[in-house]
């Protein structure tokens, strides 16, 4: 049974979303849910969980973890432990916004490619290719040099345009395979229009990759911005993991042995990253009979 | 011969769409774009030099006319080779600073990339020969786990512990400040104690993929009809699982392998102002940071053109290894 | 000793997310030395996964649970991979259904010859091996996808020869290919088998084709064989009454009199645990213990059967039949055509590089369609007859010619107006499985031509569903209305395809192969509702078929097509009881006889 079929099956039983409830009953799936709600949580309530501003630097510069900053402060001295709670906000707005937006990108160059196929097909599928074997980074850099605007939105731009190239492509392959299916040729002898068609029958088809798509440019897009800000070509006004790790790196938290400041934000990062994985194993493994069942 | 033909057409499309794309970027802003790039290196507080407002003019092949001008202007002088002057590194031309970090990345990212394609082909094959076994699990769990940590983070670490903490090699830099570079046997054995721990960083993260590809790929080639056959046939497994297996499992690898430099060479930069390493993308932090905008553009043509050629090569081996393209693509 | 012996052999299926299935159920037979002995079943009676379990090759999460396979006195169910090797190809060898992927795709063929001679230290000649299956020895150079059907299944079957095994196992050799082809792959291995003496377990869905080549023929039923005994006697004889159904499902087109059974229903569900016998629910002549014993295979007559009946079928109580009860026609009817096709032409181009070939489809056919009348157009793959039907329904337009509906020029409809034609036209297609919606339920089918082309409001469109679903033999409505389309058995879901087809009250159907997909034993049944439904609700209908006793008891007219032109056409009976054209005779003479074994 596919994703799909069990997905609208489980949506006719309960109230709730067909996907999640399968995203439940994988175990692994599970934990990675968990976790990510805790993120979330962390994330919405940082101001009430965080002791001190995140850019409050009245305090004693390269302090080592102790009773009053549990992970010490910065060599600014800020409160390590305030900036990693609210660098939670950052990377989920980030992978969450960008995510969005490329899977956005990716379905309506995939859909149009692989509906309308032909000239349109040919053109969207260049530059798909294209867009595929630029490198990334370097491109992202380019565009993060040029821009007269500084701030996330940048950011999420420029990794929302950088990164929408494989989703597409998957998209494009599997509406090709859709779009000549027996039944899409039925609901046009229906009299069905063409939106209708793309809407009712060929989407409700594609939830689980648009869902794998989507996780994947999530965990994309935090890598992104992480790598950017670690660069020092992140949002300048905002504390994120990556800007955490570029100062302790410059502010020579190695040499004054301040591990802490070095560690917490790529665990952060790293759990982060294991709870998005751990989700996108129970939507692969529905979405994939071959790793399903082995 | 008719695909062979058909992707020279498509590396021909790519490199005309790189080259404009590299045109484009700078003219995306409001306004115009030398005058925007002139204003902000004034905004700087060392003067001028007018060679320098030259040489964005030269990169910009001549902002003044049409549109069009300007791109034909810029498309002869990437013909000619001419992209201007570093004003950074004053007044050597790019072309001249980006041949000497060149190596620096060719030799670094050269052979770590074969190295974490060889080793996580291998890894990937043997998993997927070993499927649902323990020896499996461990490999695919362990590498989506590694892969989930940032790379950065990761090299950081590595400096910390056997840099700092243990003092088993130098932290940063490309060779140390008692060796001049030139062919001698010191600059060479200094030029590699500095390469180990960028190389190292590289070598964690870089098979992660080439494992989980190769296995899942694998895993499916070996439960189609004719590894079944093999089977059925006695072949011995080493045999079955590498004839049958691998040998069609890794085509969708050698495609990946150049597409995957595009976001290698994006870790270079990375690695590189991490490992403070004098390669190219150390330079292209360096020319952001220094607003060298004629350095930082001929460094983007420059790396998008190595991976379009990479992709290229790697699409004439596909079809030397795939007996069904040379006809399916064409038709 | 027998040289094959399956002694209680059960196969389950233990899906990680889903109910564990019973696929084999305590199993046993011998196959003796040069024995050819058929295995005969539907679509999920458990053939092919008891082909796998004989071979060891089993893939999870399949696993044999029980029972033992001997072969030449090797025990193959607990044997290690190693110590099977030896066995395996020297001796025990295969031929799977013939599809692209049987063969390495990477490698030449020739390559595949030398490994399995490498692997058993063996001497042999390929291309001696490719001239016994009529095959060029050049093809050896070649690679698997530079070869036609017909050619990687002999290619295959001459791998499988190659080191002269003693048993050939034949997973569906010939399914999917032309009859024609099938039919000199056939003759070619019946007489191999003579010149080579090798024994032969031959898997197949298709009763012609068993009946012919078995000496012996085994009749699998939901996990279970339920009659073994050799071909002629089963023919004269059957002991089972699924057997008796079976045989009932086949006639000669050639004949004076068709009449072809069905055995409605459909096999029971094995994840379930099953009580009584397994066929009781379809059976025509079930009694009362049937619902609590659960018979044993025993022997009778020159056999053996799993009946309560042991093998005394009454002679009342046959499956149901289907037989054409209309004056015969000996010209072409008259009355209006609906649809008239005149000297249509469609080619396609296909750009290879810079250079374009043009390839003809169709060749000046012509042809008309009148109300209630069914038109046959007979053909193998690849002889235009499909392109044919999507110029009728508008979905191509022809390069010259024309298809007129009534004053209407199909060719020459775009946009709205084709919309507004395709109430006139609905198409029945061939695979079930892929003409609904996964996601969509058979209610939500249905509103949709009913609303757009009817322009019913909602509860409106829910009534007529329902109305449809109640036409096509689905009873009650109310319980298909909600279902989804993976809830429902094939014939099931062919039914509400023809009911969405029904819906805009169309006067022209296309029906392209619509039976082909489905099970043997229930074909006979949507044959007879098409039929029903063109003649009561006046339909002209275009019945598009590569199998000719289909077309005789379905259809007025028979249209015979070769290479995209016509090379026979006329009145059903006249055409396929008196075919005049030499085509229209080798595809007669393709079709296996079940009296040829006799």
């Amino acid at each position: 049974m596919t994703a799909e079929l069990a997905a609208t099956e489980a949506r006719r039983a309960t109230r709730l979303p067909g996907w999640l409830v399968i995203l439940w009953r994988n175990r692994k799936c599970r934990i990675g849910l968990v976790m990510l709600a805790g993120f979330v949580l962390v994330g919405l309530l940082a101001p009430g969980l965080a002791p001190y501003e995140p850019r409050d630097d009245s305090f004693d510069g390269s302090l080592p973890p102790g009773a009053g900053h549990w992970l010490g402060t910065t060599a600014r001295g800020e409160d390590v432990l305030s900036q990693l709670i609210y660098g939670a906000r950052i990377s989920l707005v980030v992978g969450l916004a960008a995510g969005a937006l490329s899977t956005v990108i990716a379905l309506v160059v995939g859909l149009t490619s692989g509906y309308l196929g032909g000239l349109v097909d040919e053109i969207l599928s260049f530059f798909t290719n294209l867009a595929l074997v630029v490198p990334v980074l370097p491109l992202m850099i380019t565009l993060a040099a040029y821009s007269p605007v500084k701030g996330l939105w940048l950011i999420v731009a420029v990794i929302s345009v950088t990164g929408w190239a494989y989703g597409a492509r998957i998209k494009r392959a599997q509406i090709i395979s859709l779009r000549t299916r027996d039944y899409v040729t039925a609901a046009k002898f229906a009299g069905d229009s063409t939106a209708r068609i793309i809407m009712k029958e060929i989407m409700p088809n594609m939830t689980s990759l648009v869902v794998v798509g989507f996780m994947g440019a999530c965990l994309g897009a935090i890598g992104g911005e992480a790598g950017l800000a670690f660069l020092g070509l992140g949002d300048p006004a905002s504390v994120s993991w990556g800007a955490m790790l570029n100062q302790a790196n410059n502010g020579g938290a190695m040499l004054t042995g301040q591990w802490a400041w070095l560690v917490a934000p790529g665990l952060a990062f790293a759990g982060l990253m294991i709870a998005l994985t751990l989700v996108n194993f129970g939507v692969d493994a529905l979405s994939n009979p071959h790793l399903r069942e082995d | 011969m008719r695909y062979f033909l058909r992707r020279a057409g498509f590396f021909a499309a790519t490199l005309w769409a790189a080259v404009t794309l590299n045109f484009l970027i700078p003219r995306l802003q409001p306004g115009d774009p030398a005058e925007a790039i002139v204003a902000r290196l004034s905004g700087r507080s060392q003067a001028i030099d007018p060679a320098q407002v030259a040489a964005v003019r030269t990169m910009l092949g001549a902002p003044d006319g049409t549109l069009l001008t300007q791109y034909v202007n810029y498309l002869g002088a990437v013909l000619r080779g001419e992209f201007g002057v570093s004003y950074t590194y004053f007044p050597y031309p790019v072309t001249h600073m980006i041949g000497q970090a060149l190596w620096w990345t060719v030799i670094l990212v050269g052979v770590t990339h074969v190295l974490s394609f060889a080793v996580g082909t291998l890894l990937g094959a043997w998993a997927a020969h070993r499927r649902n076994t323990r020896a499996d699990s461990v490999i695919t769990l362990g590498s989506t786990f590694v892969g989930t940590l940032p790379f950065f983070w990761l090299a950081l670490m590595l400096i910390y512990l056997f840099a700092i903490t243990l003092n088993w090699f130098p932290a940063r830099g490309g060779y140390g400040p008692g060796s001049n570079p030139g062919w001698s046997w010191i600059f060479f054995s200094d030029a590699f104690q500095h390469s180990v721990l960028p190389a190292l960083a590289l070598l964690i993260v870089g098979p992660i993929g080439w494992i989980i590809g190769m296995r899942n790929n694998m895993v499916q080639t070996l439960g189609e009809d004719y590894a079944r056959l093999a089977r059925a046939k006695g072949l011995p497994q080493r045999r079955i699982a590498l004839t049958y297996g691998a040998r069609i499992a890794i085509l969708p690898n050698v495609t990946g392998f150049a597409m995957a430099l595009g976001g290698i060479l994006g870790g270079t930069v990375l690695v590189e102002s991490i490992f403070n390493y004098p390669g190219l993308g150390r330079m292209m932090l360096d020319s952001v940071t220094n607003r060298d905008y004629p350095l930082m553009q001929a460094l983007f043509l420059f790396i998008t053109i190595g991976v379009l050629l990479a992709n290229f090569l790697a699409d004439m081996l596909y079809g030397v290894l795939d007996p069904r393209v040379r006809r399916e693509v064409a038709a | 000793m027998a040289l094959l012996e399956v002694r209680e052999l059960s196969v389950t299926y233990r899906p990680r997310d889903a109910a564990h299935v019973h696929a084999v159920d305590r199993v046993g037979f011998d196959v003796d030395e040069g024995e050819f002995v058929g295995l005969l079943g539907e679509s999920g009676c458990g053939k092919s996964t008891l082909g796998n379990a004989v071979l060891r090759l089993l893939d999870k999460p399949a696993a044999i649970s029980g029972g033992s396979v001997v072969f030449d006195g090797v025990d193959v169910t607990h044997a290690s991979e190693e110590d099977l090797r030896p066995l395996r190809w020297a001796r025990i060898s295969t031929v799977f259904q013939s599809s692209m992927n049987a063969l390495n795709p990477v490698i030449t063929v020739g390559a595949q010859f030398d490994d399995a001679f490498r692997a058993h230290d063996a001497q042999g000649d390929a291309a001696a091996l490719m001239e016994m299956v009529a095959l060029d020895p050049d093809v050896l150079r070649r690679y698997p996808h530079e070869l036609s059907g017909g050619m990687r299944q002999r290619a295959a079957l001459a791998l499988a020869l190659a080191l002269r095994p003693k048993f050939v196992l034949l997973d569906e050799p010939t399914t999917g290919l032309d009859v024609v082809v099938q039919r000199t792959i056939l003759d070619r291995l019946r007489e191999l088998r003579a010149e080579l003496g090798f024994a032969v377990l031959f898997i197949s869905h298709d009763l012609g084709t068993v009946m012919e080549m078995a000496d012996r023929v085994m009749v699998m039923y939901a996990g279970e064989i339920v009659e073994d005994q050799p071909a002629a006697a089963m023919l004269t004889r059957p002991l089972h009454p699924y057997t008796r159904g079976l045989l009932g499902s086949y006639a000669d087109p050639r004949a004076a009199e068709v009449s072809v059974d069905y055995v409605p229903g459909r096999p029971p569900d094995l994840s379930r645990e099953q009580t009584g016998c397994r066929f009781r629910e379809r059976c025509p002549v079930a009694v009362a213990a049937c619902a609590t014993t659960h018979p044993p295979l025993a022997p009778a007559g020159p056999g053996a059967v799993r009946c309560v009946l042991g093998g005394d079928l009454p002679e009342a109580g046959q499956a149901r039949a289907f037989s054409p009860d209309r004056p015969e026609l000996t010209t072409t009817a008259p009355g209006e055509p609906v649809v008239s096709v005149r000297e249509v032409v469609k080619d396609y181009r296909v750009r290879r590089g810079w250079r374009t070939t043009v390839t003809r489809a169709v060749d000046r056919v012509s042809f008309d369609l009148r109300p209630g009348r069914v038109t046959a157009l007979v053909g193998q793959s690849g002889s235009g007859k499909t392109t044919l039907a999507r110029l009728v329904t508008g979905i191509e337009r022809p390069t010259s010619g024309t298809v007129a509906f009534g004053d209407l020029d199909v060719g020459g409809l775009r946009g709205r107006r084709l919309t507004r034609y395709r109430r006139h036209v609905q198409i029945v297609f061939q695979d079930p499985f892929a003409a609904l919606n996964p996601t969509r339920t058979v209610g939500y089918a249905l509103a949709r031509p009913l609303r757009n082309h009817l322009g019913l409001g909602e509860r409106a469109a829910v009534e007529k569903a329902a109305e449809l679903l109640e036409a096509v033999g689905l009873h009650p409505a109310e319980q298909y209305l909600d279902k989804l389309p993976h809830q429902l058995s094939g014939g099931q879901r062919q039914r509400v395809v023809i009911a969405r087809a029904l819906a805009p009250e169309p006067s022209v159907l296309v029906a392209d192969e619509p039976i082909s997909m489905l099970d043997v034993s229930i074909r006979a049944e949507i044959l007879q509702l098409l039929d029903r439904l063109a003649r009561d609700r006046g339909i002209a209908m275009l019945y598009i078929t590569h199998d000719l006793l289909s077309a005789r008891l379905l259809a007025d007219e028979v249209i015979v097509l070769r290479d995209g032109r016509v090379v026979e056409s006329g009145p059903a009976l006249r055409v396929i009881r008196h075919a005049e054209h030499a085509y229209t005779k080798l595809l007669l003479d393709s079709i296996p006889t079940l009296t040829r074994t006799l």
